[in-house]
Order: C-alpha cells, then structure tokens, then sequence
C-alpha cells in the first residue's frame, strides 16, 4: 500500500487529496512567505486520525504540516518540504462550556466566529488579539501567543491544558486533563502546567514544530453588564504611555489599546475608500481606547470609581489626557469600536487589514511600553529609506499587563497584485526588522525568514530548542524547515 | 533524650536532644523577623553565618553538628572548635527559631561548649588564658586585683550601706572608668545611695560563656554569698553581659530561679528610666545629636528571668509539667529608648535591625579573646548600619559593646561617636 | 569515588579557597534531618547523605565552570539555595558536591515595568520588602519568606493572594538556566539582549524545562539568575509591630484589609468564592483550616494540644471560616465598593462577618509558616493541586477518608478535608492536605501514606502535585499523560547524559521504595533497573 492509500484509509476519501489545484489553497497564505507546495492533503475529524497520520508520516520520513484553519498571515502552515497538509477545520466541535470555573474546551478548528457566538449566547468571552479574523483558529491563535487588548487580568494568559499528538504519534495530554480518562474526571483541565516538565511551554510558539494541538482548554471571562468606550486624542504618545504605567497598575478598565490614525481608519471606516482617507486624513496621529466597564454586581459604582480614579489622576497628574467618552469630530466611534473589540471582524466584511489595498505584512515586536515611540521614529525612517508612504503603514501600540511590556505592530498595506510592491515590501520588512532587533526589539514569534535574524542573535537559544526538539521529533518530521529546525 | 525525663540544665547534652534534632531550617535563627524584613541590606542577625557562611555555622548547622557530638558522630577538630566558638550566643538564634517554635536553641549551644570542656577539647587556648587571669587576679584582664577600684574619684559619695549595690564589673573597672564614674555619679545625682562590693570579683562571664561551668559555678557561689551578705536588695549593673550573667545565668548554674537570688538585678536603664518617670532625675542639659541606639544582647534578647525546670517530654514531644519559654519578648528594649528620647537635643534613630532583631556588636561571651577579627568584622558591620541612618553617634548599654565599636572605629579612622548610655544620662544632668 | 585532591583543586581555583570545603564538621552542617519538611520520614532516613564537599559559587560563570567540573571528573552534585525544602534539596548519594548558592544574591528592581531580578541567594521576605517600598507585591509561597524566590518559584509559588495573582509559571520571566551539562541557557529576552523583562522563548518557550508542576528538584540543571514578575500594589505601607514572637503587619485597613467570615456550610464557601470570581473583586479568598487557629491562639505546643483536645469531628465538621482579602488598589472608594459587593454575597449566602484583625502575620511576609512543626515537630504538605474548586473539594473529602486510615501515625485531625483556596479569580481551584506526625514515634506509616496518597489519586482521577520526583515516577508516569515520565527521562537524559545533576531524581523515590523493607511490599508496579 502506498502513503497516498493509507493516508486516504485513515481519513476517508472525501477528506483526503492529493489534487494539484486543492493544495495550492494550502501552498500560500497572506503573508510573504514564498510557495510551498504540499504532497497530500488530509482532514481529519478526530485525535485518533491524527495519530495514525502522524505514525505513517514518521514511518515514512513524511513531513507533517499542521493548519487550524485557512486564514494565515505569517506563512507558519506553509510547507517548507512538501509533506502532508493536515488541516483540522473538520476538528471544529466546542466541547464543553464549564459555566462554574469559566473554561470552554474546544477543538483547534473552532473559529472566534464559532466561539464567540456561542459564548455570548451564555454571557462570556474570549480574551481576544485585536479584531481577529472570523475564521481563525481560537487555539491556535493562543498557542501563538498573540497579544490580547484587555490588560486587567493579573493571571494573564489564557491557555490551560490541552491535547496534543506528538510528532512520534502518541496522544498526550498536558497538564491537569492529563489524567487517566480525562474529561470523565474530578479534574476539568484547569491547570496547564505540567505533569512532570511543562509541556505546554514547548508547544506555545511552535508553529506546529512540536505537535498537533488537537484542542485545548482555554479561559473564559464574562460579558461586563455595562461598558463606557472613553477616548483620548494623543499629542505625545510618551507622555500618554507614561499616563497609562499609572492607571493600568490600578486595575483601571477592561480593553485598553493606542492606535494609529491609519489602523483607527482600517477598524472604523464604513465605505471605501472615501470614508477611509477621510478618518485616516482627519484622525488625530494616536488614539487612546479605554474601555471601562461594570461587571456582575454593582456595576454602577465600579464604573464610579473606576472614572474617580481617572479624574483625580488626570487632574492631579496628568492634565493633558483629554479623556472622554467621545472622541472629538467622531461621533458614534465608541458604540463601533466595542464589538470589534469583543467580537471577531464580521466575516461577511473584508478583513480590516486587507480591506484598504489587499494585502498587509504586520511587523510586531515586544518592548518596554517608553521605547515604543522611538521604534516608531525608526520605523518611520527605513519606510523612508525605501520610500514607502508611512500614511500607508499602520501602527498600534498594545499595552500588556499593566503596561509592564508591549507589542508594537506596524501594519504595512501593500498590494498583493504588484509584483514590485511585494517585492518593495518584502525587503523594507526584512531591513525593518534588522533594524529594529538591533535596536532592543523582541522578535518573539520568529515568521518565516524572521527566525534565521532572530536564531543568529539567541544561538545558545536555539541549540537548547534543537536538543529539545529531537528528543520530542527525532525524525523532524513536523513542519521541517520552520524556526530554526 | 527525645522521650521521657528532660530538663533544661545545661551540663547535659543528652537534655537538648530533642531540640537539636527538630531544627527545621527555617533559619528563622538566622533572617531577621520576616515581618521585620527590611529588604535586602541587613537582613540578617547572626553573625557567625553571615561571616562564615556554610551552614555549618548557623544554628541550623550548629544544631545539626550538636546531634552528631551526643550521638558519638563527630570527632572533635579546629573546625568543630571553631563552629562552637566563632559565635557570640548573641541569642538571635534563640528568639527567631521561638518565634515558632519550642526548642531551645540557646541552651543546645551553651550545653556543647560545657561538653567540649568536659571531654577536654575545649575552650580555645585563648580562653584558658584569659580564665586563668580571672583565677588568678578575679578580672579578666589580667590587671591588679587592688587596682579594682582605681576608677572612683573623690566626688564620688559611696555608701557603707545601702539597698543598691553597684556591682562594677571588670570592663568598667579597668577599661572603661568612664562607666563606672558615669554610672555612681548618677546614682550620687539622683540621690540613690549605693555601696560597693567590699571585695568584687570578677562575674564569670567568660567562664560561663565558653563552657568552663565548673570554675564558673564555684565563682558564682562566691559571688553570690557575697553580695548576699551586703543585705542588698538591689544589684545594679552598667554592663549587659554582667547583667545576663547575674540575673540568668548564675541562677542556672545553681539551680534556682532568678527570684531566688534574694536581691534584683537591674540595669542602670532599668533604674534611670523608672527615675525619670518618676520625676526623680530629670534631664535637662541638651545634648544636640543624632544618634542610634544599639540593643546589647544581654540586656535585650538575653535578658528574661531564668527559672529551672525539670519535666517529661511524652507524645508530640509535648513536655509535663507546663514551661513557660524564655522568648526574648521581655527583654529591656523601651528602657534606654525612652531615656535618650528624654534628653534634650537628641534625635534617635533607629537602626534596621533594632531589638530583637539586633545584629551582635561580635564581642561577647568568649568571642573576642578567641576571634578578635570576627568580632572586629561584626563590629564594622553594625557601625556601618549605623552610618547608614544617619547617625553621627551609636550608644550601647555595655562596655564589651562600646570597646569593640571603638576599637574599630580607631583602627578603621572613622568618625563615628561610641558612648555607653550612661555618658549621655551624665552628661544631660550635669552638661 | 571520593572526590580526589585533584578536583577539589580544580573546584577551589573556581571560587576561591574561602569558599569550598570538605570539612567533615562543615558537611555534618549540611546534613538534611532528622528535622524538617518532610523530615524524619523514611525516605530522608534511606535517601539522603551528608556531601562530600561544599562549594559556594558567586557568579553564573563560577557555577558553569563548576557543572563543568563535575561532569569532566564525573562527580555528582545537587543546587541547594536554602536547604528548606527537605530531604529532596540535599545529597543523595556519597561524596556528592553540595553547590551552596546564598552567595547569588545579586538584586535589581525595576518597578515601572513590574519585575525584580534575584540570585538564587535571595529570599522572598527580601523580595517582598524591596516590592513594597516600591508599591509592588509579589506571592510569598506557602513555604514561608525564607523561601529563596527562584526556588519556590520553580516548585511551588502560590498562596492564597494567587486568588489574584495566578500561577507563578508566568511570573517567571528572562530566566539563566546551567544546564546539567554545563551549558548555559538563557531565556525570555535574556536569550538576545541584557535585559530581563519578558519570558517568552523565541517560538518555543524553554521555561517548559524549568518546573512541570511542582518542580523537578534541581536534576534538570541550575537556575542562576530570574526576573521575577511583580504585580501592583497600594501605596500605603503595612507597618511592622510588635516583638517576638508577637510580631505581625500592621494593616492601612482604608487599603488593605482581612475580613473573616463564618460561613453556615462548605458548600456555602465555595459559593461566596465563586461569586467573588463572578463580581471580579477580591485579592485573596481561602477557607481557613480550624487547627491554624488553634496554632495561633497557643503560646507554645503544650496549648495548641490544650486547644485541640477539645475539638471533634463534630466540631471540625461544623466550622467553615472563609478569609478574604481585599486590597484597594486604585482608591479607598474601590476598596469600599469591594467590601459593599463582599457583604451582599456574604448576606445571601447566610454567612456573617467576624471580628478580625487588621494585621497580617501571614500571607504578604509569611512569617508564620515556621509553625507549621509547633504541633508535633513532624508536617509535611503531602498532597497541594491546582484544579478547580470542583476538584478541591472532593479532593479533601477522599483525602480525609484516606488519612483517617493512617491515624494514627498521623496527628488526629477529626477529619479535616484539608485546605482549599479559589485562585484565578475563580478559575482555577486549591486544595492542600498537611499532615503532621510525631518523628520520634514509628513513622513507616506516614511513608505508606504518602504513597497510597498517590495511588489513590491516580484511581480516582485526581490530578496531584506528586508528580516528577515526588513519588515513583514509574508509578505516576503511566498514569498522567500518559507516559509523561518518558518524555521527563528522555529530557533529563539529553541534557544530563552523565547523570550527574542530583542523582538518582527523578527516581529518588522509586529507588526509595525498592531499598526501604517496609516499603518494598507497597509496590505494584513495573519498573525497569533503577540507577
């Protein structure tokens, strides 16, 4: 029997192919990362399918590309060497919803469509990364660690425990839902550390080098009774910084972000592209968000304080935040921003980031919240160098954890149609990037030809990650060519 | 003896078994008071380990090492005389570890250097010297015994009888007349009449302290039947070891309670502060200063009353009948304070590690005969704490306290003020 | 093999002659019982040796020459930061070389980007101290403030302020880590840059080496250096008062406050935990066990036995006291309004406030945890999982059942079900079983518990910190995962190919019950050889 017959035995015919124009779906995405065509294409619908795709693909030396979902902006699920596409959109049940301890399990192929709706429908959330794509993969977007918009949580990350394939194709669970027989347990999956090392530390970040996440339990926060979106008009984006290290160690509000005139317009134009230019025309260059909110009981009077904090602040300290709940000359901004803070982008829109040329490569770096301004004076100056309209380059600074650390994202619009934009764009991310590592700036999600950059500079780093990875893949099967294996 | 009859009488190591072998290493003996923690400079209070640093010479270690002697384990060696020696028995130990707990760590430590003396291996070489001059001259300097009260001049009013008996002590006797000329003229100025031993010997300190506990207990008799026999009601001290060594440990030694000695030990600040309170002595030259104030261990941590005991330890190592544990909490802390706050001008300030929390001068009890660079080496940690607030002067309770600093000082060329508490009580009443 | 004169050699020119011996009086010292955690029990008893050598390094680099040392001339060699933990902290084999660390006690603090940077030298009540002059605060572990922070941060970490704070597994950021090797890892931005503020590996997070859950005990290398994340705080201070041993923390009761309450069920505890969760108020909520109380109230062993001669199954079954804290940390006015929504679920769920003192002698310093050995002069917290509340209290209930089977030699205590907390604003749930024994009695029955503890969860389906080199790691392996001590030993064994990093853990205790008489006839499990 050959692979192709046994890969089709295992998943089914209908879920299996090895059709040229069906995996050229899976051979790019939106990011810049050349081509890489897979050999097959499997979909399975349960972990035991996994498992025997994985055994096969071990027996056989076959590279192993994992994909939660058919939206990517960073090339990771791009083959690097051909291999077998394993693609768990059929993997899409939500499997519990623990009301009690706030968890919801699900597979890795439920979108934040999916999850969002069904949350809501019992009065809870998700923390979210900014207006994510509606077909995205919730767990993976986790496992990736993006960054969310709400800085108010001390525990922080949302990631418990999950399951997991490993590439020699044991199934495994990390850990409390390690137990034997798990979820039929007094254990509910709580706890995401161990047993014995802390597995899932190794899988965050991976980009499927480690393993195939088949679900995972993540937290679950609930619905605020009231929301206030309050806006401030930035001059001196230091100066607001230093103004959000004070409230945000308070506990002051729920989503908290700064965002550029060009990225606010992305977000909040209605029409195209008139109502864009205008907004990115007329916006002032930053935007403090703050959204402050009541939850389950008084929620009035927690409004109260929270906004008496803000005032006296404000007054006392820092009296050049004109923060309110309208931004100026932009009526009706709060009630547009929230649900694309608590909600995915609607799906039926184009993404925001693709809605104003097509295409968008995302630049984002961890920094200490006082050198964002400098990252964006340098950024400023390679778009420059290369002659690239930075009106065309978005930037968002996301405060994290009471603003003890950000992420810095530039969102480089480009058109994807012109072969000398994406070229143009391919090299100024390249230098950008360069440059801006040079100067302090954390590349900690290593994309594509970011990881060789990164990898060159964190050497010890990266010898301990190739031990660790042959112990888990002797046979470097998964995803092979990514990160720096 | 981990079960069944137990008492806390030192000259038995096999009493403190049990103790040596519950030592958690919490090192609650060696930290300052957690919640006393004031972050990371000075945060200990042993100075045997903060020096030494292996474990072996904290309590913990001490405690350890204790088991391995009773038990047959450990052979004697420099390094185990050392481990015993290089330590002040500061008590720090003592009150941090019952802050949770019931063992008594102190006495395991006095209970090892009696047992290194009996079994011939201890005290050091220095010790036996300076104890020989005690033999021979009752001072441990080694001075003319008829020189002992060379420190008294003509305006001093003595009396041939009185309730007060000024026991002097060596230090102030010889190395320090200052305290003691300081100490009588407050008493004069306070109209205290007091008397003097007609024949003072030295205390015994020493002795006690390194384990000599024959030659310290025969001492102790003879000191006691003597001041006995003045009719005193009142044992008044200048120097914090004597006080320790009065109140406590000739009662342990003898086997009887503190109360029992038929007389009170008191510390002079015992004594000025009551009289201060009582409008009795008033202070009133300024003295302008900014000073700190240093808890000598023996009058601090070291200084509750004794009371023998003897008993059962049975099930949990609960012990029959009820003790009531010397913890340090009782110890004279406010006495001093209150009397510096009373002077004029003067502006205390208070050292991170203050009261039960003291960090050791480093010269008591044995260590600065056999261990001068360490106490040396304590000395200059603790001036330097004092330096850290501010201070212009330090004031201590205790002549051992005052010399060591003092000789630092000197050696080191620094410009810190040493005074014994009763220079400053002098000079705010006559200026 | 002794160590020779040759290698003590090369290890004295490592760190000076000052700071390395072989002393039998200085080893002696480093000796780990009969006192202790976990102490006096067999494993100590079987397990443990005094080491052949001390050394007390100052710098990463005089530790990764020393590692590498050892693995040239093949000596084996636990870290030891404090000591404090027990048995598993010290020498298990002869002529072992003890690294002693409290030299590592380097300290940076930056408090605008909430973290602090310790040597394993430091401890948490200097830590705390340091956090909140600054308006920070951090979770002391249970273990108590004399806790070095990097070690209690890497098997332990919580209290009942994680109610809040969370798990200490994100607490740990830019980490040095000497592996068993020799080689030097560095982690979070360490990995590129000399500033330590973020955690996060360059794609795969190597922290995942670091601890599992409860910690692996210092057989996967030397942690050196960590930033360690701090969490804001209230500006008002928490004065110190009193003298020992009466001293506690002086509470600015307008920011931060206790509030006890007596609750009319357990059912109601959990309850008010979850709507605490649910109102998103609170910064500490944890049922309080009736024999802390009693260890409080006494002044010395003999009363706490007095106090708790008198209690009855009865009694214990019927007191159910719920401690909150609250701390204001933007204004009064939110302390205020905590307190307001606190009381509305106090009031539906029957319960009722109590007088309580505007002290801590406890969680923010831990000063208190010492006395955990005041009752019998043997304890051990044989069993404390992170889960859910919904496990917690099962948890405790099998577990109290389990315990009364073993009492004695257990210390009786009518049936307690143990300790349970809410942690993660209700996300995650504690429970915590600690037992106590009399050390000068026959403890095998204590050693049989512990492993029955074991079994029990893996038949019941508890999840459990004894994992890793808690209990036999052929015993638990299989059962969690599955397999996950494959993955362990394949780990240990890429990066410790000598095995020379704290042998034989992971399989301390598995060669404990094969060498332990009493132990031997307890096992049901295959094993292959054991080292």
């Amino acid at each position: 029997m050959t692979v192709k017959t046994k890969l089709r035995d295992i998943v089914g015919a209908e879920n299996f192919s090895d059709d040229p124009k069906i995996l050229e779906i899976y051979s790019t995405d939106f990011s810049l990362v050349p081509a890489g065509v897979p050999n097959y294409l499997v979909k399975p619908k349960t972990s035991q399918e996994v498992q025997k795709v994985i055994q096969l693909a071990n027996k056989n030396r076959l590279p192993v590309v994992p994909t939660s979902s058919l939206v990517h902006f960073n090339g990771a699920a791009i083959p690097k060497q051909g291999g077998v596409v394993v693609d768990l959109t059929r993997m899409n049940r939500i499997l519990e919803v623990d009301e009690f301890n706030r968890r919801v399990r699900m597979e890795a192929g439920v979108t934040w469509e999916k999850a969002t709706k069904e949350l809501a429908k019992k009065g809870y959330r998700l923390m979210m990364p900014l207006s994510p794509h509606a077909m995205r993969s919730v767990v993976i977007d986790h496992l990736e660690r993006e960054v969310i918009t709400n800085t108010v949580y001390d525990y922080g990350e949302p990631m418990q425990s999950m399951e997991v394939v490993w590439p020699t194709g044991e199934i495994f669970r990390t850990g409390s839902a390690s137990v034997t027989g798990y979820p039929d347990s007094p254990s509910k999956g709580a706890n995401p550390s161990g047993p014995g090392l802390d597995f899932y530390r190794l899988l965050q970040g991976a980009q499927g080098t480690m393993g195939i996440v088949t679900w995972a339990n993540l937290k679950i926060e609930y619905l605020p009774t009231i929301d206030k979106v309050l806006f401030a008009p930035v001059g001196d984006l230091g100066y607001t910084i230093d103004f959000l290290h004070r409230i945000l160690k308070v506990r002051i509000g729920q989503e908290c972000l700064l965002l550029d005139n060009t990225d606010l317009a992305a977000l909040a134009a209605d029409s195209w592209p008139e109502d864009f230019e205008e907004l990115r025309a007329t916006l002032p260059p930053w935007t403090l968000i703050l959204v402050i909110s009541g939850m389950a009981r008084r929620p009035e009077e927690k409004l109260k304080y929270e906004e008496n904090i803000l005032e006296e602040v404000i007054k006392n300290e820092f009296s050049e935040i004109q923060l309110d709940n309208n931004l100026p000359g932009f009526p009706g901004m709060g009630r547009k921003l929230l649900p694309l803070l608590r909600q995915p982008w609607p799906k039926k829109t184009t993404y925001w980031k693709q809605r104003y040329l097509g295409g968008c490569q995302s630049l984002f770096f961890i920094t200490r919240p006082g050198m964002a301004p400098s990252f964006i004076d340098l950024m400023e100056e390679v778009a420059a160098q290369y002659g690239y309209p930075v009106d065309d380059i978005g930037a968002y600074v996301q405060p994290i954890e009471h603003n003890r650390a950000c992420q810095v994202q530039f969102d480089i619009f480009y058109d994807p149609t012109s072969e000398v934009d994406v070229e143009l764009v391919r090299s100024l991310y390249r230098d950008a990037c360069g440059v801006l590592a040079s100067e302090g700036a954390l590349f900690t999600r290593p994309y594509g030809e970011l990881a060789d950059m990164v990898y060159e500079n964190a050497t010890g780093y990266a010898t301990a990650l190739k031990r660790v990875k042959k112990v888990f893949d002797p046979n470097n099967i998964m995803n092979p060519g990514t990160l720096c294996y | 003896m981990l079960k069944g009859k137990v008492s806390l009488d030192v000259t038995n190591l096999d009493n403190f078994e049990y103790d040596m072998s519950k030592c958690i290493k919490c090192k609650g003996c060696y930290w300052v008071d957690h919640i006393y923690m004031s972050g990371m400079d000075f945060s200990t209070r042993c100075p045997s380990a903060t020096r030494y640093m292996f474990d072996s010479y904290g309590a913990y270690g001490k405690m350890r090492i204790g088991l391995a002697v009773l038990e047959g384990r450990m052979e004697y060696s420099d390094e185990l005389l050392k481990t015993l020696y290089a330590c002040t028995l500061c008590g720090a130990c003592d009150v941090g570890c019952k802050r949770n707990l019931d063992l008594e760590i102190e006495l395991s430590l006095e209970a090892l250097r009696i047992k290194a003396v009996k079994d011939g291996k201890g005290p050091m070489p220095e010790h036996k010297k300076a104890a020989k001059k005690i033999t021979e001259k009752h001072n441990r300097f080694g001075s003319p015994h008829q020189n002992r009260n060379k420190w008294l001049t003509k305006d001093i009013k003595v009396a041939k009888k009185a309730d007060v008996l000024y026991f002097v002590g060596c230090s102030a006797a010889y190395a320090n007349p200052e305290i003691a000329r300081a100490t009588a003229k407050i008493l004069n100025a306070a109209g205290t009449p007091f008397m003097l031993m007609d024949d003072e010997w030295c205390c015994g300190n020493m002795l006690y302290s390194v384990g000599m506990i024959d030659e310290a207990r025969k001492l102790a008799k003879r000191n006691l039947e003597a001041v006995r026999k003045t009719g005193a009601k009142t044992l008044l001290v200048s120097c914090a070891e004597g006080y320790r060594t009065w109140k406590v440990d000739y009662p342990k030694m003898l086997n009887i309670s503190t109360d029992d000695l038929g007389f009170k030990v008191v510390h002079l600040t015992e004594l000025v502060d009551e009289l201060i309170k009582q409008e009795a002595l008033k202070l009133t030259k300024p003295i302008d200063m900014r000073l700190t104030y240093h808890d000598s261990c023996s009058l601090s941590r070291l200084s509750e009353p004794w009371t023998p005991w003897k008993g059962e330890r049975g099930k949990w190592g609960m012990v029959s009948p009820g003790l009531e544990r010397r913890r340090g909490s009782n110890g004279v802390y406010q006495q001093p304070r209150d009397i510096l706050k009373a002077i004029p001008g003067v502006e205390l300030v208070e050292m991170v590690r203050m009261k039960e929390n003291a960090f050791c001068c480093g010269a008591g009890r044995g260590t600065q005969e056999a261990f001068p660079d360490f106490a040396a080496w304590a000395a200059e940690q603790r001036l330097f704490e004092a330096k850290t607030v501010g201070a212009e002067a330090i004031v201590a309770t205790c002549p051992w306290c005052k010399d060591n600093f003092a000789r630092v000082v000197k050696q080191n060329g620094e410009d810190l003020k040493i005074y014994d508490i009763s220079e400053l009580i002098l000079a705010a009443i006559e200026g | 093999m002794a160590i020779s004169k040759e290698t003590y050699k090369v290890l004295e020119t490592i760190v000076g002659e000052e700071y390395i011996s072989s002393d039998p009086v200085v080893c002696e010292g480093y000796r780990s019982g009969p006192g202790g955690y976990e102490a006096g029990l067999g494993y100590e008893r079987v397990m443990t040796k005094i080491p052949g050598c001390v050394i007390l390094p100052l710098t990463t680099e005089e530790v990764q020459k020393i590692v590498r040392a050892c693995n040239r001339y093949k000596i084996p060699y636990v870290p030891y930061s404090t000591g404090w933990y027990g048995p598993r902290s010290h020498c298990h084999v002869d002529d072992e070389l003890l690294i002693d660390l409290k030299r590592m006690d380097d300290f940076e603090i930056d408090e605008k980007h909430l973290y602090a940077v310790v040597g394993s030298g430091v401890i948490y009540s200097q830590l705390q101290e340091e956090a909140m002059k600054r308006g920070c605060y951090i979770i002391v572990g249970g273990g108590g403030s004399q806790c070095s922070a990097i070690a209690n941060m890497l098997g332990d970490g919580w209290s009942p302020l994680s109610y809040r704070i969370g798990l200490p597994h994100r607490r740990i950021l830019g980490t040095e880590l000497i592996l068993p090797d020799g080689e030097l890892v560095k982690m979070g931005s360490l990995a590129v840059q000399d500033d330590p503020f973020w955690g996060d590996g360059f794609g795969p997070d190597l922290r995942g080496l670091l601890r599992g859950f409860t910690g692996l005990r210092g057989c996967m290398g030397i942690v050196t250096k960590m930033a360690i994340k701090l969490l804001p705080f209230q500006p008002e201070r928490l004065k110190p008062t009193g003298i020992s041993p009466h001293t506690a923390l002086e509470l600015p009761t307008n920011r931060v406050k206790w509030i006890n309450f007596t609750m009319p069920s357990k059912e109601a505890m959990k309850d008010a935990m979850f709507e605490m969760a649910r109102a998103e108020i609170g910064a500490g909520a944890t049922k309080v066990p009736i024999f802390w109380r009693a260890i409080a109230k006494a002044s010395c062993k003999e009363e706490y036995w007095d106090i708790w001669s008198k209690e009855s199954e009865e009694t214990i079954s019927g007191f159910h006291l719920l401690r909150v804290l609250l701390v204001g940390f933007g204004s009064e006015e939110q302390l205020e309004y905590e307190e307001r929504v606190l009381n509305d679920i106090i009031t539906e769920l029957g319960g009722e406030a109590r007088r309580t003192r505007p002290t801590d002698e406890s969680w923010f310093k831990n000063a208190d945890s010492a006395g955990m050995w005041l009752m019998c002069g043997g304890y051990v917290s044989v069993d404390y999982v992170i889960e859910t509340l919904e496990h917690a209290l099962p948890h405790g209930e099998n577990y109290a059942e389990l315990k009364k089977k073993f009492t004695p030699p257990l210390m009786p205590d009518y049936g307690d079900p143990g300790w349970f907390q809410s942690f993660e604003l209700g996300h995650q749930g504690y429970s915590e079983f600690l037992v106590y024994w009399d050390p000068d009695e026959n403890t095998d029955g204590v050693d049989h518990f512990y492993l029955e503890t074991s079994k029990e969860n893996i038949r019941k389906r508890f999840y459990t910190s004894l994992l890793g080199p808690h209990q036999p790691l052929y015993l638990t392996g299989p059962a969690y995962g599955p397999n996950y001590h494959k993955w362990l030993l394949a780990v240990k064994d890429e990066f410790d190919p000598n095995f020379l990093s704290h042998p034989p853990v992971p399989l301390a205790h598995d060669v404990f019950v094969e060498k332990a008489d009493w132990m031997r006839p307890m096992k049901d499990w295959k094993s292959p050889k054991l080292p």
